[in-house]
């Protein structure tokens, strides 16, 4: 099976992966956070 | 372009799956700030005046003010935009996803991010010129197929990268489109403040700095593509090969998938629970100050009955509204993919048909409780449901029809988008004018609307419910998935 012969991703592919995450999710949270300042009038 | 070609971006042994996410973000975050672009209308449209819109004669055909040079665009016409955005989305999708199955999902990004940024570009010059058509054509058609082409590159990679959470992995993706306008709206004014001087609006400066940061994005992200080897699995995972008959193990090619009833049922599906949403996406801001007046800021009194200033604040609170529910919209995407995962589908639809049909029906109650925050979270669950609809289709299609052309076929299918987008917002309006050329008060000119949106749900259950899995003489021989794939 292909699988059997799959080595484990690699630690240092986390570390891209951690830091790919950060550059979509920190704009996206900024996003987000900028959504609630503006939604937050709505239960004052 | 070697480097461009689907065999190059096979991805070694070793590959970190959870790469691929992020690169789908990047892309579908900067075309999604096509659901931001009305962040543009009103600087837009006193381009020429500045502080105030010069009007065209009122003599003007509708050719001349196309070619005008010396009075504004009316928001009627920028409007046009948005329309344009949401056909040739559809319509590339359809046309072009065979194309992006062969060719594979980075060079589909490469051309989305040259389409997408590109269109920034040619609408910058628009402006510079002050002709409408170089908008119309830059953001709304070439910009449009930068869509199109954009939001279908990821979702067979990702589906392939997961077959153990398909629904999670193109959720992840999509609510990236979501998002878009979430980060790109409040970019993009800052920027025009940033810009604005005495003789522009900055409306063209800031479609140069997005064009160019969404083309780097969207490359990044198209070089961040790799596709799993055809027989690759998740290490540990084994399909499980239960009595599922709506999760195929077999593929049907995308010529054949057409001709399919299930593919006209969930196209049925995705139009009816997309127009319901579009609806109320549009409506909403008018919507919550009409229903509500001045309760929303402590007075009393219909929001007919408000002075200027208040009708100012009620209308701050009907933005904040919108604000909202395009939250919703995006953890719908995440929240109801990866829940599919657990329950299925076609019971993830079913509960978007049934509850989305309570709610539609009980917000005119709501509405007359005058409960503010009944009224919202009524369509902050109902938004989720929107979001979510979008999400699930790509699992659902994989589901029934296979992995090898789903992104072909999800094109395909997007054609429901642009009917959605013409139909949903049509009805909504229509029905709240009809509504009020007949006496009924403004407030509660939105009731019926909310009926027949209701309706429309329960027409997509029935929908939802006839589908079955496909009949085996659609789907491919042994020998013609490895021409396929051979040829490929």
């Amino acid at each position: 099976m292909a699988d059997e012969q799959e080595p484990p991703p690699s630690a240092f592919s986390w570390v891209q992966v951690a830091a790919g995450w950060i550059l979509v999710g920190v704009p996206l949270l900024w996003g987000i956070f900028i959504t609630f300042q503006k939604a937050a009038l709505l239960f004052r | 372009m070697g480097f461009l070609d689907k065999e190059r971006i096979v991805a070694k042994p070793g590959f970190n799956r959870w790469l691929v996410p992020p690169a789908a973000l990047a892309i579908h975050l900067s075309i999604g700030m096509a659901y931001g672009f009305s962040v543009f209308w009103l600087p837009l449209s006193r381009a020429i005046g500045i502080t105030a819109p010069v009007q065209c004669p009122a003599d003007m055909s509708f050719l001349e003010r196309t070619f005008a040079t010396t009075c504004d665009w009316k928001l009627s016409i920028l409007g046009w935009m948005y329309t344009l955005f949401f056909v040739f989305l559809g319509s590339s999708a359809a046309i072009f996803g065979g194309w992006l199955e062969r060719v594979g999902p980075r060079r589909a990004g490469i051309v989305a991010a040259f389409c997408w940024g590109g269109g920034f570009f040619i609408s910058a010059l628009g402006i510079k010129l002050h002709q409408i058509w170089l908008l119309w054509l830059g953001s709304g058609v070439i910009g449009g197929c930068g869509l199109g082409l954009g939001y279908i590159s990821p979702v067979s990679t990702l589906i392939k990268w997961f077959p153990d959470r398909r629904g999670m992995a193109t959720g992840m993706a999509i609510m990236g489109f979501g998002g878009g306008a979430l980060i790109g709206s409040p970019l993009a004014d800052m920027l025009m403040k940033r810009f604005a001087t005495p003789t522009s609006v900055g409306v063209l400066e800031t479609f140069l700095v997005l064009g160019t940061v969404y083309f780097i994005a969207m490359l990044l992200g198209a070089f961040g593509y790799r596709i799993p080897r055809p027989d690759w699995r998740p290490a540990g995972w084994v399909p499980t090969v239960t009595a599922n008959a709506m999760v195929t193990t077999r593929h049907v090619h995308v010529k054949q998938a057409w001709r399919t009833p299930q593919f006209w049922l969930l196209w049925a599906v995705l139009t009816l629970n997309v127009s319901a949403g579009i609806g109320v996406i549009g409506m909403a801001s008018p919507m919550i100050q009409e229903v509500f007046g001045g309760k929303l800021i402590g007075v009393t009194g219909a929001l007919a009955d408000l002075t200027a200033d208040q009708k100012a604040q009620v209308a701050t609170i009907g933005a904040a509204f919108a604000a909202l529910l395009s939250f919703f919209n995006i953890v719908g995407r995440f929240f109801w993919a990866s829940l599919s995962d657990f329950i299925g589908r076609k019971r993830t639809y079913m509960i978007f048909f049934v509850l989305g049909t309570v709610l539609y029906a009980s917000a005119p109650n709501a509405g007359r409780t005058g409960s503010v925050a009944l009224f919202a979270g009524i369509f902050c669950i109902i938004l989720t449901m929107y979001g979510g609809g979008f999400a699930t289709i790509p699992a659902y299609l994989a589901d029934m029809f296979g992995t090898q052309f789903v992104g072909a076929i999800h094109g395909r299918l997007l054609t429901a988008w642009s009917t959605a987008g013409i139909l949903g917002p049509v009805l909504v309006n229509y029905i709240r004018e009809y509504q009020i050329s007949r006496g009924v008060p403004n407030a509660q000119a939105y009731n019926t609307t909310m009926y027949i949106l209701a309706g429309l749900l329960v027409a997509g259950f029935v929908c939802n419910l006839l589908v079955r899995p496909v009949s085996d003489r659609y789907f491919m021989s042994e020998s013609e998935l490895a021409a396929v794939r051979g040829a490929k």
